[in-house]
């Protein structure tokens, strides 16, 4: 996978940032996730996986406004990169390869 | 903002992470879990709080930490390896002061070590029940026409009924009978067991494992029986599991009743002990009398949902008895109340209806003993390493000189004292693993040392921990203040303050022994009272025999029987051991009773009884062979005195439907043990259902011979039954095994206190002899005598050993006089208890400063003064 690499996790965390587009911070895209596959997230987790998909280059991030529930810090917004798209482009590529070279009978479980 | 209280993120947690958290990363992260909480804090404050904290700690991963300098954490490592290595060094260069030191923290840790097994082992009694928190238990006062109120825990079963039928708050309840035993037959197999009848409710409340058989049927049944692990080896051999189900056990030679279930045995830790469970419902069914409002019969547990339901219930049921039993002139004042079941192990002593402690009180001095223990063990450290602190500093000197701050120097002090804490430890788990059997031995249990349990390893760090920071504190913050040219010099004086301090530690040491000295006195003092008080009966060379089966019905010619035995010289029947005795009723008029309740214990027994027990008339006369004595009643002082006769003998008493008339009165005799005060009896000769239970021979002679012979009569007349006796006297001193259990215990850990403080003596006096050589030399020049100088070395010390004496006084007055006021019958506390104390902790301390002493008044003087 070269340059593309990475995990399951990651891949949901950059998933979701693109859903959220605009407004995909900490806590959106912790709830996010939560929401829709129903598994819990931590923060220090998804803290971990938003840096290191920022180090490989797939997402940026920029800062928001201060908010008084936030204790007055910033927000810190996430954006998808191209060579992030790049990336779930990549997975989902060599996902349907991997689908498509699968032969029909293997998923048939009729006389197994 | 709006003006409501703003809750703000815990503030520990927040520093953490302000702390560790990357500072790229610290604003947005704080931001989003002060978001989270304040979203959270809306539902619940303190989950709130607690996720925060929790995020925070998941936080602290590999990814978020920041990068800490790395020059720092090699300068760190480096002292620390610098400081081990001076450890080291100095340990060994003084070889006498490390194995003072590391003897007397050894000592110390590994017997505390012992004593907190105990005590985890009494705490965690009865608390492995899953439900044990909801479980609780009534009990039963009975308020006696005295004033006094006698507490007990067999219910009247009605009372039960009630609750299950009428009170929502209880789900589960349980009946348990007390302690019975049974004659178990199958085929020609017999043997005797101990067990209870429960309902089947027991079985779900509480968690004892059901190995075989069906947990929610088992007690349902009328002939089901559960019985234990241990008791279906006994009976159907090792391959029991595949058979014993669906087996008939004759009980008592009347009932046939199926096992239903095999039982896990009740383990140490459990104190419902049975090796058999019958079920309720026949037993009930047997025995009418249980119906009976006026009766107490089964213990009663049950289950609520919550601590306030168990409330509520307790005030329902308080005077249930009272209200059900108000046309019935003859039922007691009994009023019922709860207390959880988990607690009744430890908190099981009533004192006037009231709660008084229990096993408590002994958990409570144990564990005052061991943390006594390790403080003198940590003291002993804290003065060797200040006294000896001249040694070391030019240490001290030339590190402050190289950029060493004083918190680095006693970070130094700290480690090295943790440092010999944790070697220390690891000796003491070695010797507490060595030392375990025969301390089980001594009290009765089995502890073991479980290194699988997380628990212990906790424990041990905590201890290594406590122990080091606690004995490292005072050198930790003395020796950095050194001046750092007189230390250079090495010429510091020791403050006054750090002398005054050194000779406090002292005496707080001293003080304690004398304490633990002066209570191990009393202890015995009073074990000793108890096993030469005169009982009001004559307990040696009595044996006591059970009379099994038919046997009880046939006394009059077993006693003959055995009476033809040349050394047996006297022989009665009773219904039970006179010195242990709990049989009683609340039914008993006399000539002029009043309105008040008395509860009078009944004992029954032939008319051969006062005589052959040795007991002592005070007025009128002892049932005699001969006369018709069935209606004639012998009453103690006790009851004379309730019943309020000037002139008892003559007087009309009646009880159980028996009218009759006062005999005699016979002196008082301890039927209970030395907490209780002595109950009213009346005995009577009034022939007993089924017989007498219990004989008893008085024997002069060959005790062995006679023995011999006893068994075999009781063999030839009852060939099916074990023979089983047990000598009174024998018998009574193992009714006090708990006490002497805690005095031996006592013995050793009060012995075990001064011998660590004089270790720390020890080395003290080494110190001071080492620092007067020249001053001991000058003198003995000047023509001192060896004698004039052991009194010089040795009178400083012996005057701070006078101090801790007078200081422990009051306090070991006040200890030991509570734990005597929980006799009712007790020693008194005189001078010579504080005498005996005093000039033994007195002696031990000056020996051991004197053989240090003598050794250095006895050096040559120019030995000594050479080097000048």
């Amino acid at each position: 996978m070269g340059k593309y690499s990475i995990g399951e996790f990651e891949e949901v965390v950059l998933l979701t940032v693109a859903i959220l587009y605009e407004n995909a911070y900490g806590i959106s895209i912790k709830e996010e996730i939560e929401n829709r596959l129903k598994r819990k997230v931590s923060v220090g987790a998804m803290r971990t996986a938003l840096n290191r998909l920022e180090k490989k280059g797939f997402l940026n991030s920029e800062f928001g406004e201060a908010t008084a529930v936030r204790g007055g810090k910033r927000k810190r917004f996430f954006k998808v990169t191209p060579l992030g798209k790049d990336a779930l482009d990549k997975v989902m590529e060599t996902r349907k390869q991997l689908w498509d070279a699968i032969p029909s009978i293997a998923f048939d479980f009729k006389f197994a | 903002m709006t003006g409501s209280v703003k809750i703000s993120p815990p503030k520990l947690p927040l520093k953490f992470l302000k702390w560790f958290c990357n500072p790229d990363m610290v604003e947005d992260v704080e931001g989003d879990i002060s978001e989270l909480f304040s979203k959270r804090s809306k539902q619940n404050k303190l989950k709130a709080k607690l996720f925060f904290t929790l995020d925070v700690l998941l936080l602290f991963r590999p990814g978020m930490i920041r990068e800490f300098e790395p020059i720092n954490k090699l300068i760190n490592f480096a002292m620390i390896k610098n400081y081990l290595k001076i450890t080291l060094r100095n340990a060994l260069r003084y070889k006498g002061f490390t194995v003072l030191n590391l003897l007397g923290l050894i000592v110390g840790i590994a017997s505390s070590m012992l004593i907190l097994l105990w005590v985890n082992d009494e705490v965690k009694m009865d608390k492995f029940h899953e439900q044990g928190d909801n479980i609780y238990q009534l009990f039963r006062n009975v308020h006696q026409g005295n004033g006094m109120i006698s507490t007990n825990r067999a219910i009247p079963k009605p009372a039960a009924d009630l609750m299950v039928e009428e009170y929502p708050e209880v789900n589960d309840l349980a009946l348990l009978s007390w302690e019975m035993e049974v004659l178990m037959e199958i085929g020609d197999n017999a043997t005797k067991e101990e067990g209870r009848i429960a309902n089947q409710d027991f079985l779900n409340m509480f968690s004892f494992e059901v190995l075989l058989g069906d947990k929610n049927t088992a007690l349902t049944e009328m002939n089901g029986v559960v019985i234990t692990n241990t008791l279906a080896e006994k009976l159907f051999g090792t391959d029991w599991r595949d058979s014993v189900i669906g087996q008939n056990i004759r009980i008592d030679g009347e009932y046939d009743l199926i096992v239903s279930a095999v039982i896990e045995e009740p383990g140490s830790n459990s104190s419902l002990k049975f090796q058999w469970l019958g079920p309720a419902e026949l037993f009930i069914s047997a025995n009418d009398w249980v119906n009976n409002w006026g009766n107490g019969s089964f213990g009663v547990y049950f289950t609520v949902d919550s601590e306030e339901d168990a409330k509520t219930v307790g005030e329902r049921i308080k005077n249930v008895i009272l209200d059900n039993t108000k046309d019935n002139d003859m039922a007691g004042h009994e009023t019922l109340f709860v207390q959880k079941f988990a607690d009744y192990y430890l908190y099981g002593n009533f004192d006037n209806g009231v709660i008084s402690g229990g096993r408590i009180d002994y958990v409570r001095i144990m564990l005052v003993v061991a943390i006594l223990i390790l403080v003198v063990a940590s003291v002993n450290f804290m003065n060797l390493a200040t006294a000896r602190s001249g040694r070391r500093s030019k240490e001290i000197g030339i590190r402050k000189v190289m950029g060493a701050q004083r918190s680095a120097i006693s970070g130094q002090f700290f480690l090295e004292a943790i440092l010999y804490s944790f070697i220390s430890v690891l000796f003491s788990v070695i010797i507490v693993l060595l030392v375990l059997p025969y301390f089980n031995m001594l009290v009765g249990k089995t502890l073991i040392l479980d290194f699988s349990l997380l628990q212990t390893w906790y424990f041990l760090l905590g201890v290594s921990l406590t122990v080091g920071l606690l004995s490292g504190s005072y050198p930790a913050l003395l020796l950095p203040t050194f001046n750092i040219i007189l230390s250079l010099k090495g010429a510091v004086k020791q403050s006054r303050t750090s002398t005054f301090f050194r000779k406090g530690l002292v005496v707080f040491q001293f003080g304690i022994s004398t304490l633990l000295i002066i209570g191990t006195v009393v202890i015995h003092k009073q074990l000793s009272y108890v096993m030469n008080k005169d009982l009001g009966l004559e307990k040696d060379n009595l044996v006591l025999v059970r009379m099994d089966g038919d046997l009880g019905a046939r006394s009059e010619t077993y006693k003959n029987e055995v009476l033809n035995i040349p050394e047996v010289i006297a022989a009665t029947a009773a219904s039970g051991n006179p010195i242990s005795y709990g049989r009683s009723t609340s039914s008993a008029t006399w000539e002029g009773k009043g309105e008040a309740e008395h509860e009078i214990n009944i004992l029954l027994a032939d008319n051969d009884f006062i005589t052959a027990m040795g007991m002592e008339m005070v007025q009128g006369r002892a049932f005699q062979q001969g006369f018709a004595d069935s209606t004639n009643f012998i009453i103690n002082e006790v009851a004379a005195d309730i019943m309020g006769f000037d002139e008892p003998i003559g007087k009309d008493l009646s009880f159980w439907g028996i009218d009759g008339k006062i005999v005699g009165v016979v002196k008082n005799f301890h039927m209970r043990d030395m907490y209780e005060p002595i109950a009213p009896l009346i005995i009577t000769s009034f022939p007993i259902r089924g017989g007498y239970p219990v004989a008893l021979f008085r024997v002069k002679g060959d005790m062995n011979n006679a023995l011999v012979e006893i068994e075999r009569i009781t063999k030839e007349m009852n060939p099916v039954f074990d023979f089983e006796y047990e000598f009174m006297d024998q018998a009574y001193a193992e009714s006090y095994q708990n006490e002497k259990t805690v005095s031996i215990q006592a013995n050793i850990f009060s012995g075990i206190a001064i011998l660590i403080s004089c270790l720390g003596l020890l080395g003290l006096s080494t110190y001071t002899a080492e620092q007067r050589s020249r001053e001991i030399g000058v003198r003995k020049v000047h023509g001192a005598s060896v004698n004039q100088i052991l009194v010089l070395l040795t009178k400083d010390y012996s005057i701070l050993m006078l101090i801790a004496f007078v200081v422990a006084i009051p306090f070991g007055y006040y200890f030991t006089q509570q734990w005597l006021n929980d006799f009712e019958f007790r020693t008194t506390l005189d001078p010579s208890v504080f005498i005996i104390a005093g000039i033994l902790t007195f002696l031990v301390g000056v020996l051991t400063v004197s053989a240090k002493s003598y050794h250095a008044a006895t050096v040559n003087p120019t030995d000594s003064l050479k080097d000048e």
